[in-house]
């Protein structure tokens, strides 16, 4: 294995950097994406375009893992887009509904 | 019946019994490249010295048609051996008999040989090759495995703990081995998961090979699960036995004595490279050091930043904990907290003197540790270290940087002597770093900034980045070259003890987890 180098306190190691041990960060996720967390099937949508939402609030349901798994809002909002319908297949971390932060 | 025809009898129900699922079944095992259980036993204990017990163990289960169906010994194999003529404790799962399941009789069995361990005080070993709980039983199977994590945990610290997986190993049944102290598996023969590749596609559409999700490398190189990874089971079960001989049969006695052996090399005064910055493998100074050069290297594969490992020292079992500048540097990171602070736990519960070798620039900076919990895992290294009660030898051989030199085994961790080489570096942080906060002001001013830096980065260098400030102090008990390290260990060691017991009584610490 070729040396690499790593930098820790503005000293530059040569060393092995093996795959895995400095992953990129991924950053936090955006509260106003509501993502499927698992994939599964869209068995209820209870909001709208337009509508206003509360924080906590059910947007819908998605079956997954024998459960009816409740979809919340984590912040309150406008419901700007319903990317789903009722009975749509989803995949995990597909966007289901996009939320504009209340101002 | 005459006696002739009870021993007969006996002799003919016995041998069918052995043959477990029959020879069908066995030739299946041989087929996947495996051993059969009684195989496997041949191979891990000195010849003709197992003793069984519970061969003629029945079941109970009626439902679901089991009322009809006998299973051999009910699929596991269980009695008392002897490896290197030392008597060991031993269960092994027998994948011919309906797939190794585990049923309540099952579980009977393996904690029998569990409390015969504990009264005998001598090693458990379980060999694990199981298709997991037998439905048919129901609740009575989690019952089962239930009262063996039970007996694992009241066991860890009073015999040693060794699990072999030759098969499948999956769901609850992962958490006897998890809970033992040592974990061995074989490539391509070896797979452990909660959930296997079949849920996890059904339940979230991702595709595995049960090799990847959790066959020997995964486990050895990523989860860290695995401590001694092997080609086959031959070699495996010798790893086992070689484990063995350096740990004694139980926490109440001291480890093993064998003859001395010099290295086969003598420590040069060039062991280490001069440039601070470069990298070399920190094994090389271990074989300089330990009796005939020879190691046993636990968790190989994974956080290969830190090394860990038993030896010998003038004949005495030790366990060696060292940074590997070849990998990362040798820095710490979570997985190198986890793996030093587990090994240096078992060593101190084992009565096994620690011999910390530091060549550290820090913590692994990053987004990614900090979110993964550097904080928390970090913190197990100086728990463990401050815990233990077993002599405490430490060398410093290069960097000894800030918190990680306080990290390994440092006297203010307890260490009961430290040495260091002329070449050590024992400072808050190394010169490139401290010279760039030190003296800031003075490089943003400089005509020449570049020359300011390398100015005050040599002026640093010069006053801190040496053993002898540590020394003044008392940090660091004698300063010696290279060639005179196994020597000094070795008389320190004559005369160090191992206390009864541990410190202020308590019902237990609180190690962060």
């Amino acid at each position: 294995m070729d040396p690499e180098s790593l930098c820790i306190d503005s000293a530059m190691y040569e060393t092995e950097i093996p795959r895995n041990s400095l992953r990129p960060y991924q950053g936090l996720p955006d509260a106003r994406d509501l993502k499927a967390f698992i994939p599964g099937t869209v068995v209820d949508v209870r909001v709208r375009e337009g509508d206003r939402v509360s924080a906590g609030q059910v947007l819908l349901l998605l079956d997954a893992m024998k459960m009816h798994n409740e979809v919340c809002s984590a912040i309150e909002g406008r419901v700007a887009q319903v990317l789903v319908i009722k009975g749509d297949r989803v995949e995990k971390n597909q966007i289901l509904v996009r939320l504009d932060a209340a101002v | 019946m005459s006696i002739m025809s009870r021993i007969n009898e006996f002799l003919a129900k016995a041998s069918r019994l052995i043959l477990g699922g029959g020879r069908e079944a066995l030739e299946s095992q041989r087929r996947k490249g495996k051993l059969t259980v009684r195989e496997r036993l041949d191979v891990l204990l000195d010849p003709g010295t197992f003793l069984e017990t519970d061969l003629f163990v029945e079941h109970s289960a009626s439902d679901f048609g089991m009322h009809s169906k006998m299973l051999a010994g009910d699929g596991v194999v269980t009695g008392i051996g002897r490896v290197d003529h030392r008597p060991v404790a031993v269960f092994a799962q027998d994948f011919s008999v309906a797939g190794g399941s585990l049923g309540r009789a099952h579980a009977s069995k393996i904690t029998k040989v569990m409390d015969a361990s504990r009264d005998m005080l001598i090693p458990l070993i379980g060999i694990n090759d199981s298709g997991g709980a037998r439905i048919q039983e129901g609740v009575d199977s989690l019952c089962g495995y239930g009262e063996i994590f039970y007996r694992n945990t009241l066991l860890s610290g009073v015999v040693p703990q060794i699990s072999v997986i030759l098969g499948p190993c999956a769901g609850g049944a992962v958490y006897s081995p998890a809970l033992t102290d040592f974990v061995f598996v074989v490539d391509r023969i070896s797979n452990m998961f909660i959930t296997g590749p079949q849920v996890i596609k059904t339940v979230l559409g991702e595709e595995i090979s049960p090799e990847e999700l959790g066959g020997a490398r995964t486990h050895s190189a990523i989860t860290g699960n695995a401590h001694f990874f092997a080609d086959n089971e031959e070699d495996s079960f010798e790893q086992v036995r070689n484990l063995l001989s350096y740990l004694p049969s139980s926490s109440r006695e001291d480890p093993p004595v064998t003859a001395p052996k010099p290295p086969k090399a003598a420590l040069t005064r060039d062991v280490i490279p001069e440039d601070r910055r470069r990298a070399y493998c920190v094994r090389d100074v271990i074989r300089g050091i330990v009796d005939s050069s020879e190691f046993l290297e636990v968790h190989e594969h994974f956080a290969r930043n830190i090394f860990t490992g038993f030896a010998r020292l003038e004949g005495r079992t030790v366990g060696i904990v060292a940074n590997q500048p070849r990998v990362l540097a040798g820095v710490l990171d979570v997985d190198a907290s986890d793996k030093a602070a587990r090994f240096i736990r078992f060593c101190d519960a084992f009565r096994i003197p620690l011999i910390t070798l530091v060549d550290t620039p820090g913590y692994l900076p990053g987004v990614n540790q900090e979110h993964m919990g550097v904080i928390r895992h970090g913190a197990k290294i100086l728990y463990a270290y401050s815990e233990a009660t077993v002599p405490k030898l430490t060398v410093i051989m290069r960097k000894a940087y800030g918190g990680a030199y306080i990290a390994m085994c440092s006297r203010h961790l307890g260490a009961n002597f430290v040495v260091a080489w002329p070449t050590a570096e024992i400072a808050v942080m190394g010169p490139e770093g401290a010279a760039n906060i030190i003296f800031r002001r003075e490089i943003e001013e400089s005509s020449d900034p570049e020359a300011t830096r390398r100015e005050k980065v040599a002026e640093y260098e010069e006053k801190f980045a040496n053993p002898y400030v540590a020394a003044s102090k008392g940090y660091v008990d004698t300063i010696l070259i290279p060639e005179q390290t196994r020597e000094a260990l070795v008389r320190i060691l004559e005369t160090a003890r191992v206390p009864d017991s541990g410190r202020m009584p308590r019902r237990h610490g609180n190690i962060p987890l």
